[in-house]
């Protein structure tokens, strides 16, 4: 109270009302239960949220059981793929590198001298085709290399040297895919074979043949 | 760093020892001042209905907006606990919808008197024996006089008389407090150990605060005794501040006379004059004496045709006498002399008791219109302003309004 007015209320400032429409006593409790509705709300929501996202989880955690699976299957799948398609790939390399010899051997008969007769011709074994490696599952094939060369030996018997050197010249030119210009006699000598009265000689000639070459 | 909450809705913020920031809440009452405020006159004696009036600051001015006597609340001041339940809405009329209610109630179980701090106490430890309660002739009517003696009464205070009573304290000055069923407010006096006080039943109190409905403009900001805005209402005048607050006051009322004096702004008497009525009082002497009829006696009043001084001389006389000692009394205890009073609520007669003030002991009396020191707004009815002035007085005391 102002030491100089005169006003005597008895009135209590506690009892004193709020003109305003918007009552503090009336609005404290509506705010508060707005805020705690408010609150469940959203506690609500963050439940239901955590309740769906438990079950996303679950049926990811499936999902991903069963993907697991599937991807297990489909890595073996992709292996045994690989594994065929290597196989393929080794097929092809030998399919490039087939040596056809039928044609120059039919060929070889029409060239073959009056005073030679060829006992054997044989090639030279081939290194082994088949390889296991240590700790491999299954074995590779194909060559070890991507170069393999062949030696052919021609054996034979003739009379005497000349049909045998005819021969060889026979086979210089037109029999490329069979020999190459490389060639050793490996022997010439006397046999105990007779022939017209005469004794034959045999003869070995080894001849390097073509490289086969296991590319695409 | 420390929050202190307050009941009147303030926050105090204590920043360091020595500065502090207070924070008002809305929906907080507060000590502001009041620059829109209606005041009311509830249960007048003088006129059916409330006299209510509005007053709005502006510019430093107080302009009355609204003057005019509204309906009473539908209902009669509870004169006992029982009655308390009916609680009646009030709603003024648009025009006196400010935000604050000053509200100025004439109970005849109210009390607004000057007296020491132990007797206030002794006043305040009887509680409702002290006041007395409705009169039984006025139990039924709406009408309530001024308390003129106290009373036995309340309906409880007998079954309290066994126990030991407990001596409250005294206490602090405009802070209402309740004791023994009574609401209390104090202010001190100028002159050292006297006090102003005012008190009203609790239950009326209470019923009073729950008149004007909450959310709805006016609300009740002030409760006052009819005596207590009475003496306000002389802060408006513009002699009271022409003369530095030092002033002496007559009001005069239907029922009873009123002496009140200041110094500089200070109430230092308030006293009922004894042994004399009021208007009604002289109105029934003019009638006694001179035989005229109620519609004549203004007449007798204003006007020379018929002297009235055979019938109102020995009305006023013990008046002046009573005057003529608490001229004495405000002279000889705090140095004030006076050549001129106020007169106020007298609507008919100023120039009468002047000329015979004059004669008798040499006061002149200035009756003020009660508008003086307001500007009055357009379509504000002047005529009879007289009977707003407890209203006034409610209004301008509510507004905190000091010299």
């Amino acid at each position: 109270m102002n030491s100089s007015s005169l006003h005597l209320n008895l009135l209590k400032p506690t009892e004193r009302r709020s003109s305003s429409p918007i009552r503090l006593r009336v609005m404290l409790p509506i705010c508060a239960i707005l805020v705690c509705a408010g609150l469940l709300c959203w506690w609500g929501m963050l439940f239901t949220n955590l309740m769906m996202a438990k079950t996303q989880a679950s049926g990811i955690e499936e999902d991903l059981a069963n993907k697991g699976k599937q991807h297990a299957e489909i890595i073996k799948l992709r292996d045994e793929a690989r594994e065929l398609k290597l196989q393929l790939e080794q097929l092809d390399y030998y399919k490039a590198g087939v040596r056809s010899v039928a044609e120059p051997l039919a060929k070889f008969a029409e060239i073959v001298p009056m005073r030679v007769q060829i006992k054997e011709m044989s090639f030279s074994p081939l290194p082994a085709q088949i390889l296991q490696p240590p700790g491999a599952k299954a074995p590779l094939f194909g060559p070890t290399e991507n170069v393999e060369t062949q030696k052919l030996v021609i054996a034979g018997l003739t009379t005497k040297e000349t049909p045998v050197v005819s021969l060889m010249e026979s086979l210089s030119s037109g029999f490329e895919k069979l020999v190459t210009s490389e060639r050793k006699i490996k022997s010439f000598r006397q046999d105990n074979a007779e022939a017209e009265g005469r004794k034959l000689l045999s003869f070995e000639v080894e001849y390097t043949m073509p490289e086969r070459r296991f590319a695409k | 760093m420390a929050w202190i909450v307050h009941r009147n809705f303030t926050v105090k913020l204590q920043l360091t020892k020595d500065k502090t920031v207070e924070i008002r809440l809305p929906g907080g009452g507060g000590s502001k001042s009041a620059t829109d405020i209606a005041g009311v006159e509830m249960f007048s004696p003088d006129c059916d209905g409330c006299p209510a009036v509005r007053l709005i600051k502006k510019k430093k001015a107080w302009h009355l907006v609204a003057a005019d006597v509204v309906n009473d609340p539908n209902g009669t001041l509870p004169s006992c606990w029982e009655e308390t339940p009916h609680q009646p809405v009030w709603e003024l009329p648009r025009a006196f919808q400010a935000p604050h209610a000053a509200l100025a109630v004439n109970s005849s179980m109210g009390t607004f008197s000057q007296s020491t701090a132990d007797a206030i106490v002794q006043d305040m430890m009887s509680g409702l024996d002290a006041a007395k309660a409705a009169p039984a002739a006025s139990s039924g009517s709406k009408k309530f006089g001024i308390k003129r003696e106290s009373q036995p009464a309340a309906p409880r205070a007998a079954a309290k008389s066994d126990t030991p009573a407990r001596r409250p304290t005294f206490p602090d000055a405009g802070t209402s407090v309740s004791e023994n069923g009574r609401r209390f407010v104090t202010r001190p006096m100028a002159e050292q150990g006297f006090h102003l006080y005012s008190s009203l039943p609790e239950f009326q109190t209470l019923w009073i605060s729950r008149l004007l409905p909450e959310g709805k403009r006016p609300t009740a900001s002030s409760i006052q005794v009819a005596e207590s805005a009475l003496m306000a209402s002389v802060f408006l005048q513009p002699e009271f501040h022409a003369a530095d607050g030092s002033t002496l006051a007559i009001f005069v009322r239907n029922e009873a006379i009123f002496f009140a004096g200041y110094k500089k702004g200070e109430p230092v008497l308030w006293l009922r004059c004894p042994s004399a009525g009021g208007i009604n009082a002289m109105r029934a002497a003019i009638k006694k004496t001179l035989g005229v009829g109620d519609d004549l006696i203004r007449s007798v009043l204003e006007e020379s045709l018929i002297d009235p001084r055979p019938a109102l001389e020995p009305f006023i006389r013990p008046i002046f006498a009573q005057l003529e000692l608490s001229l004495a009394y405000l002279s000889s205890k705090h140095g004030l002399k006076f050549d001129h009073a106020l007169l106020m609520g007298l609507d008919a007669g100023a120039a009468l008791w002047s000329t015979y003030a004059e004669e008798a002991l040499r006061l002149k009396l200035i009756a003020p219109n009660p508008y003086d020191g307001l500007i009055v707004d357009k379509g504000v009815e002047t005529a009879d302003a007289t009977g707003y002035l407890v209203a006034l007085g409610a209004a301008i005391a509510g507004a905190e309004v000091s010299l």
